[in-house]
């Protein structure tokens, strides 16, 4: 009996051991569009997530421990998008979570976030008005405000084109966000507009508005769009006769653009931290695992959700986890700003922003933009 | 109780939708019980939705004072054009509402200074609570109630039955269209005041078709003979997305089958089904 | 320009009017407001580049492709949804709701089996002939689209006003107990009405996709909501209504967008069918309803 006993207590004393040792799991939240049309978008976002947490769990872990990422679909839809939040932070306990897909849902969503004092990390929303909701709403997507001034000056040096028409979606926060500060930029640089175009979301006919645009002698067309709409409007441009270069916001930085847009995607500018083009190495490392286990050329979601994951990851290597999730959630919002990383989209850090009410609140990306030209199917890179 | 804690933190914002959902299709429900086919309410809803934001934004008046303008702008919206509208009848009328919605839409979505177009309003300060939600379906119900057994109710059933009878029996029929007409939007508009102090953020594309087409599938798929036909198609149209989520990729599949199932085997609505389960258990008379 | 911008006119209101003319027949015939019409536009399309991406068959025999799949939903729509239905008396308004259930299911099926995002048709299958007319540059594939338009209204209203079937549709429409007493075969003509719309429905979705270059799940929803405001311009159940309806609406939405600006395009189309609704309620060609007491 005794020695049941002894055997007994060094079992669970070994049980104990094993148990600490490697069977802590770090729960995070997903909260993507998985069905419905943003599914676009949220498909490549979900593959880039899934793709750094492999990678980071094949290669220990965080200390050990290895990620769970738990996805849930918001559908595009803002109140899904609150719902799944809720699930996430409160049924699911995570530590913190990536998302939503689009930055319509960002704007209901992440003051849940805020308010619950759980980090919200969006990869992929770049509108005014969503890093000023609080210090726990973090971004690394750049925005538009960044990017287009750059893009600007590069392609009307290369092209020299000294007053353009403008055109762009006005019914979707994305492209209407894109124009408001295309317009500061152009204005800042003093080009003269030639004449403004509209379009909605879902047209299949842009024709008018061309027409329009090649009566008024501009020399390039700017153009805030998502591939959806812009490679058509590229197609049924050169169509119509009309040679001049189209200068578009990061919506139109996809490799689809020359599936959708063939023999008439040429001669398209684009600026954007991440260019599949980027011969750095840890951009081809990624570029030829995505290749691998999915087949297919990644695009700027995924990129930006891959190194999204792993910059939470070096944030989440610095916490000491306590156990409690109240504690550890807030360790996590105050490791991850001073994080600085290099991956697929190049050199990255957080900068603060100030809210509405003149307080700090969220943190935005700062990164360099590449401009590229596209030209044969290829992103060609601009200096 | 923690147990309840967890559930209101995670479903809070479900429940809130459940009851302003229920506003919608009782808004549906009273011109439809009115012979109507109108599917302007999105739209009402809208301008309820930005009228109360925009109050609250900018001039930070009271709640109940913001609800109130959030439900009698569109009501006078709708004063205004009923009048000529609701002389048409039948799909046109729906037609007829269905144009104006959009024009409603594109008017919100073009006049940025105030409504800040596309980019919608944000930062709505979140004032919508169980308690006001539920008051106000409960007190809309038991008004509706008290309808029904009135006369003014039982005219309006007339009218749906038999336009033209109950015109010649004396009755002002278009006052009474328009009556319903006006009340309907209004209480799409609390609907709309209400969910934009849910959600922090609205914009001029949820006012549009899709949610029109929702808002009339909550209101049949209930069926049409009794408020309390609203009540279970609001509650199906929200928990239902809800309930499927388990079913991931197939959740809008099962979804849309479902609406079709009931549909196919209650045409009259749900509220049907229950009252033929109810008189089923009940002993033959 | 101007020119061009009538040539571009036409060419949308082609567009349209060929969307039109299933959706207005299931209308006047069946009396059925059919919004999952957008859906089975939609799966014309996307049978047409199943058979040229899979099947690798040319571009005519895919739209032959496309028209089968369409009036085989065509007729499982009238089967299991409209017939039972009728047969049970439904209110007016269930079948709208059925359709609405069929769009969801079809469009989000479609997604699942496709994915979102849009597809094309490879490149050599779209006709890049361009011709001068005027200073206008119209596509061979734009000109397909405007005499498809109106053979198929031809062809439908000779059919309507020349043929036994055509003769009974519109007693039919009336009154569907008097048609079945005076032996006409209620239920298999408006099965054949809901395959001939819906077979057309698909015609367009192919003809759109090759137009546009751009197939997605979602492509039937901004058409259907240009189709109603067509078949209400030109009028409820009306064939030529829904081709000059398709017309008026491409001409008033390529004008709005020339001289007024595009932000107004859609304001000007909607406002201009309120307009007609309040001014002709029944349209440029439909049929006042009268009811007298």
């Amino acid at each position: 009996m005794k020695s049941t006993q002894i055997l007994g207590g060094v079992l669970l004393v070994l049980g104990c051991l094993g148990g600490t040792s490697g069977a802590a799991e770090i729960k995070l939240g997903a909260a993507e569009a998985l069905t419905g049309n943003a599914s676009q978008y949220g498909a490549p976002i979900r593959k880039g997530l899934e793709l750094a947490v492999s990678e980071i769990n094949g290669s220990g872990g965080i200390h050990g421990a290895k990620l769970a990422l738990i996805f849930e679909d918001e559908q595009g839809k803002k109140e899904e998008a609150i719902n799944v939040f809720k699930k996430l932070i409160f049924q699911d306990r995570v530590l913190l979570l990536f998302g939503p897909t689009l930055s319509n849902s960002a704007q209901a969503s992440d003051p849940v976030a805020q308010a619950a004092k759980v980090v919200v990390f969006g990869t992929s929303n770049t509108a005014d008005g969503i890093t000023s909701i609080g210090n726990y709403v973090f971004r690394n997507s750049v925005t538009e405000a960044d990017i287009l001034p750059v893009t600007l000056k590069i392609a009307g040096q290369k092209t020299g084109f000294k007053k353009v028409a403008v055109l762009y979606g006005n019914d979707d926060i994305f492209t209407k966000s894109g124009y408001d500060n295309f317009r500061k930029a152009l204005q800042e640089l003093r080009v003269p507009v030639t004449t403004t175009e509209t379009f909605a979301k879902g047209d299949v006919d842009f024709k008018p508005q061309l027409t329009k645009i090649k009566a008024s002698n501009a020399d390039a067309i700017v153009l805030s769009a998502l591939v959806a709409e812009g490679a058509p409007i590229m197609a049924q441009a050169r169509q119509l006769g009309i040679t001049l270069p189209f200068i578009g916001g990061n919506g139109m930085n996809s490799p689809r653009v020359f599936e959708l847009a063939k023999d008439y995607s040429d001669n398209l500018w684009v600026g954007s931290p991440w260019s599949v083009e980027n011969p750095a190495s840890e951009n081809k490392r990624f570029i030829a695992a995505y290749q691998k286990s999915h087949g297919a050329l990644p695009d700027q979601f995924a990129a930006q959700a891959y190194d999204a994951m792993y910059i939470a990851a070096q944030a989440l290597k610095r916490i000491k986890f306590t156990g409690k999730l109240e504690a550890d959630r807030s360790a996590v919002r105050d490791a991850l700003p001073v994080v600085q990383w290099s991956g697929a989209t190049g050199a990255f850090k957080f900068r603060q922003i100030t809210g509405r009410d003149g307080k700090p609140a969220g943190y935005d990306a700062v990164q360099t933009a590449i401009v590229m030209s596209t030209k044969d199917n290829r992103y060609v890179i601009q200096k | 109780m923690e147990w309840l804690d967890t559930f209101w933190s995670t479903y809070s914002t479900l429940v809130l939708t459940v009851g302003t959902n229920i506003l919608l299709a009782l808004s549906i429900y009273l011109t439809l019980a009115c012979g109507l086919l109108t599917v302007a309410n999105a739209a009402f809803m809208g301008i309820g939705a930005y009228t109360s934001a925009l109050l609250t934004i900018h001039a930070d008046l009271p709640f109940l004072l913001v609800l109130s303008c959030g439900a009698l702008l569109p009501a006078l919206v709708a004063l205004v054009i009923g009048h000529p509208t609701l002389r048409l009848s039948g799909v046109y009328l729906a037609m007829a509402t269905l144009a104006f919605g959009e024009v409603v839409r594109i008017v919100i979505l073009n006049a940025e200074e105030t409504t800040g177009g596309a980019l919608g309003l944000n930062g709505i300060p979140q004032r919508t609570s169980g308690f006001d939600v539920a008051l106000a379906v409960g007190l809309v119900l038991y008004a509706l109630r008290c309808l029904a057994c009135s006369r003014v109710g039982r005219t309006m059933i007339a009218i749906s039955q038999d336009e033209v009878a109950t015109e010649l029996m004396g009755i002002n029929v278009r006052a009474y269209k328009l009556l319903v007409f006006v009340f309907g939007a209004a209480l799409a508009g609390l609907a709309g005041a209400f969910n934009a102090h849910l959600t922090f953020f609205i914009s001029p594309s949820e006012y549009g078709f899709e949610r029109g087409v929702e808002i009339l599938t909550m209101g049949v798929l209930g069926g049409t003979g009794s408020p309390w036909g609203a009540v279970l198609g609001g509650l199906l149209i929200t928990i239902l997305p809800e309930l499927l989520r388990g079913l991931g990729h197939y959740r809008p599949i099962v979804n849309g089958i479902i609406l079709i199932v009931i549909i196919l085997y209650s045409p009259r609505g749900l509220w049907y089904l229950v009252r033929w389960a109810r008189r089923s258990a009940q002993p033959a008379r | 320009m101007l020119a061009q911008q009538f040539v571009n006119a036409i060419s949308l209101g082609g567009v349209y009017a060929l969307f039109a003319l299933g959706f207005t027949l299931v209308f006047g015939v069946l009396n059925v407001l059919n919004l999952a019409h957008g859906a089975v536009f939609m799966l014309g399309a996307y049978a047409a580049l199943q058979g040229v991406v899979l099947f690798r068959l040319p571009v005519l025999a895919a739209i032959v492709l496309a028209m089968v799949v369409t009036a085989l939903a065509g007729w499982a729509l009238d089967r299991m949804i409209f017939a039972p239905l009728r047969a049970r008396q439904a209110p007016h308004l269930a079948p709208m709701i059925a359709t609405i259930g069929v769009a969801i299911t079809l469009t989000s099926v479609v997604e699942g089996l496709f994915g979102a995002e849009n597809l094309r048709f490879p490149i050599q299958m779209l006709p890049s002939e361009a011709f001068s007319l005027g200073g206008a540059q119209i596509t061979s594939l734009e000109l397909k689209i405007i005499f498809l338009a109106f053979a198929l209204m031809a062809l439908l209203l000779w059919g309507l006003k020349k043929t036994r079937i055509g003769c009974a549709l519109r007693p039919l429409a009336e009154s569907p107990k008097a048609a079945a007493l005076l032996g006409v075969n209620v239920e298999g003509l408006f099965s054949a009405t809901s395959i001939v719309a819906a077979l057309l429905g698909g015609m367009a979705g192919v003809l759109i996709a090759l137009y546009s270059n751009a197939v997605f799940p979602h492509m039937g929803q901004p058409m259907l909501h240009k189709g109603i405001a067509v078949v209400i311009l030109g009028g409820m159940g009306d064939i030529r209504g829904a081709l000059l309806g398709g017309f008026f609406l491409g001409f008033a939405e390529v004008f709005s967008v020339a001289y007024v600006g595009s932000t107004m395009r859609d304001a000007v189309a909607f406002g201009l069918l309120f307009a007609v609704l309040l001014l002709r309620p029944e349209g440029l060609f439909g049929k006042a309803e009268q009811r007298r007491a």
